[in-house]
């Protein structure tokens, strides 16, 4: 404990994150002892809720990270390569928390383990997720282990091959919720390919900080070659950010050009409806137009600038995630809309399902810390 | 022997909306209590002209054992399949609770049953129409103004293809390509 007690922000900041992960253990027991119907507000009619939601916004960072590093190791920019092992590390633990979030979403993981081997259906998308991350995080660890080697060429295999299998994976996600035809706001070819754009965006962002923080808590000067790797990143993360806008706008116009049934009311309900707020101020302003104005200018494009853009941006996918999946649903199925409020179904996550996002991340964000200081991470200690 | 392909055909005409299906339904199938739970259900039309002429209709409706049916397609443990006779069944052993069948179902005929651990949805009761001898479902028999007939449309003479056959027809969101099993007649 003694480097605790010489270094009170790391002291505070592991105190935070045992905290959060308490609380996420106090959700689990709940679901475990009073079961999921009491302990979360989805319904019938909005099965899937925020869990799946920080779901899909814990694999899209793992992703993001993936093909973020694999610019380095893979795609053989220099620049990149000494984030690595930091970037697959924090892969492998954002997939492992995104599972642990869905885990507690479905009524029966252990089923699933034995059934998704016994009887897989092969039309179904969520099967092909599942075996498609599975197979990710195989490469992901078979990539940390040659990077923590020093073994290049096996990293730069398994590096191509875990590139593969993200950008599979991934699309993949996103069609678990495009084949959906009963679905207007989800369906179609859009979201496989939103997801993987929207993933650079998560890498870059999550890239920033941990080279930003890693720096930080050394104490020292910024050394010249990670100030200039955060400006490339910085500058990389404008085309990230405007190919996201891009996607964003092309989401908006067709929901309400005409007004789709069914498309119109999600997409109105984005736009003016009950998550309004949640798209201009999370999603639009601190999500894409904050990151994008700092980032423009080489004034504020400084390493501190950089981190706080990324920050926001992740803050602002967090949002994104939650949106598409709720919206999505938010349109009966029925025509009875007489007892809906503005004609929407509504959902507002249980405490216990907050608890348990808390805990997922704060897991993710501790056995990182843990990792940082367990792991020789550094480029050069081979 | 010819497989069966079952069907309901309803005169919604006649629905008083009482929703004595809906009660005989949760008694027979053990449906658990909560307003999320039930195999099937009444959409309240809405109220059409003005006073003092006015009118409402009544739609009841359940799992429409599309045979094109999204459930099944996307369910990743093959939990849901459709039985020879037409019949959208859920093994409950293999549901994994993902609800993936619940958001590809556009009828909204699903839910989670936390007392049969699995989803649950209307399986035209199979306890009693392959039963010996057969019964009718619990909803077409409770209902007292004879809003559903049930029967197999494979058989030319049963009483869902005569009355198929006398009067046109349609089915719910048909664009969806789902080809529903639950008729409505004009």
């Amino acid at each position: 404990m003694s480097m605790l007690t010489k270094r009170p922000s790391l002291g505070l900041w592991i105190g935070l994150l045992l905290l959060g992960m308490g609380i996420g253990i106090a959700g689990v027991v709940n679901v475990l002892i009073n079961g999921h119907a009491h302990a979360y507000n989805v319904t019938r009619e909005i099965p899937w809720g925020i869990l799946i939601a920080t779901y899909v916004f814990l694999v899209v960072s793992s992703t993001g990270l993936c093909l973020v590093s694999s610019l380095g190791h893979v795609f053989g920019m220099k620049q990149f390569e000494f984030i690595g092992k930091r970037a697959i590390i924090l892969a492998i633990l954002t997939l492992l928390c995104g599972f642990g979030a869905i885990g507690m979403e479905l009524n029966h993981p252990i089923r699933m383990g034995i059934y998704a081997i016994l009887s897989p259906n092969f039309a179904s998308a969520i099967w092909w997720m599942g075996t498609l991350y599975g197979i990710y995080l195989m490469f992901l660890c078979a990539e940390f282990y040659f990077l923590m080697k020093g073994m290049h060429k096996g990293a730069f295999t398994m590096g191509v091959l875990g590139f593969t299998a993200a950008v599979s994976a991934h699309s993949n996600l996103g069609a678990v919720f495009g084949l959906l035809e009963a679905r207007p706001f989800w369906h179609g070819s859009f979201l496989p390919i939103y997801f993987i754009v929207s993933a650079l965006v998560s890498g870059g962002a999550l890239v920033s900080m941990i080279v930003y923080f890693n720096h930080k808590q050394t104490g020292q000067p910024m050394p010249q070659q990670i100030a200039s790797f955060m400006d490339i990143l910085g500058r990389l993360q404008i085309l990230f950010l405007m190919t996201l806008v891009f996607f964003v706008v092309w989401k908006i116009i067709p929901g309400v050009y005409g007004q789709p049934p069914e498309k119109y009311e999600a997409t109105m309900a984005l736009l003016s409806g009950p998550y309004a707020f949640n798209f201009w101020f999370f999603e639009v302003l601190m999500g894409l137009a904050i990151p994008l104005g700092i980032l423009f200018f080489k004034k504020t494009r400084t390493p501190y600038g950089v981190m706080m853009a990324g920050l926001c941006s992740t803050i602002g996918i967090f949002f994104m995630r939650y949106d598409l999946v709720i919206t999505g649903q938010l349109v009966s199925m029925r025509e009875d809309t007489a007892q809906l409020i503005g004609g929407l179904l509504q959902y507002t996550p249980s405490a216990t399902e907050y608890a348990i996002v808390v805990g997922s991340i704060c897991t993710c964000l501790f056995l990182y810390t843990l990792a940082e200081r367990l792991l020789p991470l550094s480029s050069d200690e081979h | 022997m010819k497989n069966k392909r079952f069907a309901i055909v309803l005169d919604t005409d006649r629905c008083i909306d009482c929703k004595a299906c809906t009660v005989a339904c949760k008694a027979e199938n053990n449906v658990p209590l909560g307003p999320d739970n039930y195999r099937n259900w009444v959409v309240t039309g809405k109220l059409r002209g003005k006073y003092p002429n006015l009118g409402q209709s009544y739609l009841p409706s359940q799992c429409q054992h599309c045979s094109n049916a999204p459930c099944e397609h996307v369910c990743p443990t093959k939990a849901t399949t459709i039985n020879p006779d037409g019949i959208v069944h859920v093994d409950d052993a293999k549901c994994i609770g993902c609800k993936y069948c619940q958001t590809a179902c556009p009828y909204n005929a699903r839910y989670y049953n936390e007392e049969t651990e699995a989803i649950d949805k209307c399986t035209f009761c199979t306890q009693r129409i392959y039963a010996v001898p057969s019964q009718l479902p619990a909803c077409v028999e409770t209902c007292p103004t004879k809003v559903r007939a049930f029967g197999d449309l494979n058989d030319p003479e049963s009483e869902v293809s005569l009355l198929l056959a006398r009067n046109p027809s349609k089915v719910l969101k048909p664009a969806l390509g789902t080809n529903p099993h639950l008729f409505y007649l004009d």
